[in-house]
């Protein structure tokens, strides 16, 4: 039962710490983007990564087109796993659409988590009357076009050679399966469900304590959105960090892992 | 030989767009094909724009969820397709090769990146993918006219199977007829024959007693013409009834009403008849066809009973692989098989010179077991007995 979980999540558990952090990556990526967070955390943390189903190397035949037509299937998932690991007071950390079902998962579950870091949240990334997400349906249909075109560059151009991990061969093979595995159809089927979907009604009943970690110059989740994010959550705390892009996590680990600090002393 | 290669001027003249930009995307140097691509001038460009700034909004999504990141993780990556919005607001397509440059102890510096205009192969990949999209919906109608057809052949082959099995039922019912006028114009020869030339006597004679006389005769062969006739319509009735209701039955309790309707001749030949029902008490059969088996057999064996000896009749049941059987077995007169077996079940066929024989018993018999998918045998031997047995139902 618990293997079967494993395999299709892929998750993997390491660090020495009592308490638990459960990170989730965001769209289009895999576990491997913690990967400058998670050290940092170790000796404090059990830390739990996992791939979405669909993502990295997670179980594809799990993919179930009906379960992940909704956030709900990927929540509920994680708190699945949450229960098969026995974890308790968790942080939970969602990156980008991640964030969104680690508020979900919340909301079915609020006595699991203790605290909840949103990396470049956005609970709605088309533009509505009196609320700015950034993107129009016609952007979106330009985003799957876009999947489409480079659907043969995930197997060619995603898989290279690994320059900077020469170091790290383990990680240069692992990257390169993992984005071989990714499958067009669920790509395609994710990011619909990503960025057609709709959850700002939710962040109003979150109860859960939540860090909002917001980049100044992000052009998926604009600090307009991490604004109304935190202005609608009732118990939330936001932090502008001085990173570029929707991966401050990437782009800026020392800052992130600051900010993280700081909210979890 | 030896060449004294400007490097800058073959960067500038170099015929795709190339820039360098830092690792928050700001671009700091590019070549001047990079430069008519975007239509901006150095000034304007360089330190102030990313190369975000020249996506299209889907193409930004794609950028910073996935191109982004794979960059950094892996270092390289190549062929990437965005849509390109340059200056004057005019959109194109472009393949973009970008490489991490890092520093000594390992930190991100730069990135490297060329990129293509690649509008006229895109053009051409979008026909090819409307050709794609018409050769997936015609080979979806394919596929759906193929499943039609195969359902259409299903239905043929099935109405086929039907008037297969009309054909036969017809084949069936012809030969029954034919047969029937056969019989039909057999039997009824012999008594017409015999009114005829009892016609001709009751002309030619003159006396009142012998007119008398010979109208008792005609009489008596208009009843048993009658009784032919009926005869005849009754066999034709169970041929035609295919589907008659089977009723649950007792064989006692048919046995026992045999028995009654029988009485005078069973008392008038002084026959034993006895039955042992207790291997198969009960079965669920046509009422009418049971009772008619049963009588017609009693009544053939008390028939032809011997005259040497007490008439003894015995009537029991058995299950024989899954089969109920029902056994007539007597002591008397017997049938010679081997000269009458052939056509002992036929209609019309009498063994016996017996005053009684009108040779229909057998032939109903038998057409009213095969009619409920059973079968007949018999066992004779001439001057010691016959015995029937009536496969009557399989499978119980």
């Amino acid at each position: 039962m618990l293997e079967k979980l494993i395999a299709k999540n892929n998750i993997t558990v390491n660090g020495t710490g009592s308490k638990s952090m459960f990170l989730v990556h965001g769209y289009g990526c895999h576990q491997n983007m913690w990967r400058f967070i998670t050290p940092q955390f170790k000796d404090d943390y059990k830390i739990v990564l996992i791939d979405l189903v669909g993502s990295g190397k997670s179980d594809e035949n799990s993919y179930d087109y009906d379960k992940y037509s909704s956030l709900e299937g990927y929540a509920d998932d994680i708190i699945e796993i949450c229960d098969a690991l026995n974890l308790m007071n968790i942080c939970l950390v969602g990156h980008s659409v991640s964030a969104m079902i680690c508020l979900l998962a919340a909301l079915k579950r609020p006595a699991l988590f203790k605290k909840l870091i949103m990396i470049g949240p956005s609970p709605r990334y088309i533009n509505d009357t009196d609320y700015f997400g950034g993107f129009s349906q016609n952007d979106i249909d330009e985003l799957l076009e876009t999947l489409d075109s480079n659907y043969l560059g995930w197997s060619s151009a995603m898989a290279p050679v690994i320059m900077d991990n020469a170091d790290r061969p383990e990680l240069a093979a692992e990257l390169e399966q993992s984005f071989c595995q990714n499958n067009p159809e669920i790509a395609k089927h994710f990011a619909k469900v990503t960025f057609l979907g709709d959850n700002r009604d939710d962040l109003k009943k979150l109860t859960t304590d939540t860090l909002i970690l917001q980049s100044e110059n992000d052009a998926i989740a604009s600090i307009k959105v991490g604004q109304f994010v935190h202005d609608t959550i009732p118990n939330s705390k936001l932090v502008v960090l001085e990173t570029t892009g929707h991966c401050p996590h990437l782009s800026g680990p020392e800052q992130t892992i600051h900010a993280m600090k700081q909210y979890l002393m | 030989m030896n060449y004294n290669i400007d490097y800058k001027e073959l960067y500038n003249s170099f015929p795709s767009g190339c820039f360098c930009s830092l690792p928050n995307g700001l671009i700091i140097d590019s070549n001047i094909k990079f430069l008519e691509l975007t239509n901006y001038t150095k000034k304007e460009l360089i330190g102030k724009k990313r190369f975000t700034d020249f996506l299209s909004l889907g193409s930004k999504i794609y950028f910073e969820t996935v191109y982004s990141q794979a960059l950094i993780l892996s270092g390289n990556l190549e062929e990437i397709n965005f849509d390109f919005i340059n200056k004057d607001g005019i959109k194109f397509p472009v393949l973009i090769n970008s490489i991490v440059i890092r520093g000594k102890e390992g930190a991100h510096l730069f990135t490297q990146s060329v990129i293509f205009n690649i509008s006229q192969r895109k053009q051409y990949e979008r026909e090819l993918l409307i050709s794609k999209r018409k050769a997936n919906d015609l080979s979806d109608e394919l596929i759906d006219a193929n499943e039609e057809l195969l359902s259409n052949a299903e239905l043929i082959s099935k109405q086929k199977l039907q008037l297969e099995k009309f054909n036969q039922h017809l084949e069936n019912k012809n030969r029954q007829l034919s047969s029937f006028a056969q019989i039909a114009s057999h039997n009824l020869r012999a008594p017409v024959s015999n009114l005829i030339a009892l016609k001709d006597f009751y002309k030619e004679s003159m006396d009142l007693e012998d007119k008398d006389m010979i109208f008792s005769k005609v009489e008596i062969v208009i009843d048993h013409l009658s009784e032919t006739l009926n005869e005849l319509i009754d066999s034709v009735k169970i041929q035609e009834n295919e589907d008659i209701r089977h009723d649950p039955i007792i064989f006692d309790s048919v046995f026992v009403k045999t028995l009654g309707v029988l009485d005078s001749q069973i008392v008038d030949s002084k026959a034993v008849v006895t039955s042992n029902f207790s291997d198969a008490p009960c079965i669920k059969y046509p009422k009418l066809y049971m009772e008619s088996i049963m009588l017609n057999l009693l009544s053939n064996s008390i028939k032809y009973s011997s005259p040497e000896r007490t008439a003894k009749i015995h009537f029991y049941t058995e299950i024989k692989n899954n089969t109920i059987m029902l056994v007539i077995t007597d002591n008397g007169l017997g049938i010679d098989l081997e000269k009458h077996g052939h056509k002992l079940f036929g209609l019309n066929n009498t063994f016996h010179r017996h005053v009684d024989s009108k040779g229909v018993g057998l032939y109903m018999t038998k057409i009213q077991i095969e009619a409920v998918g059973g079968s007949i045998t018999v066992e004779s031997e001439v001057d010691r007995g016959t015995t029937f047995k009536i496969i009557l139902k399989k499978n119980i």
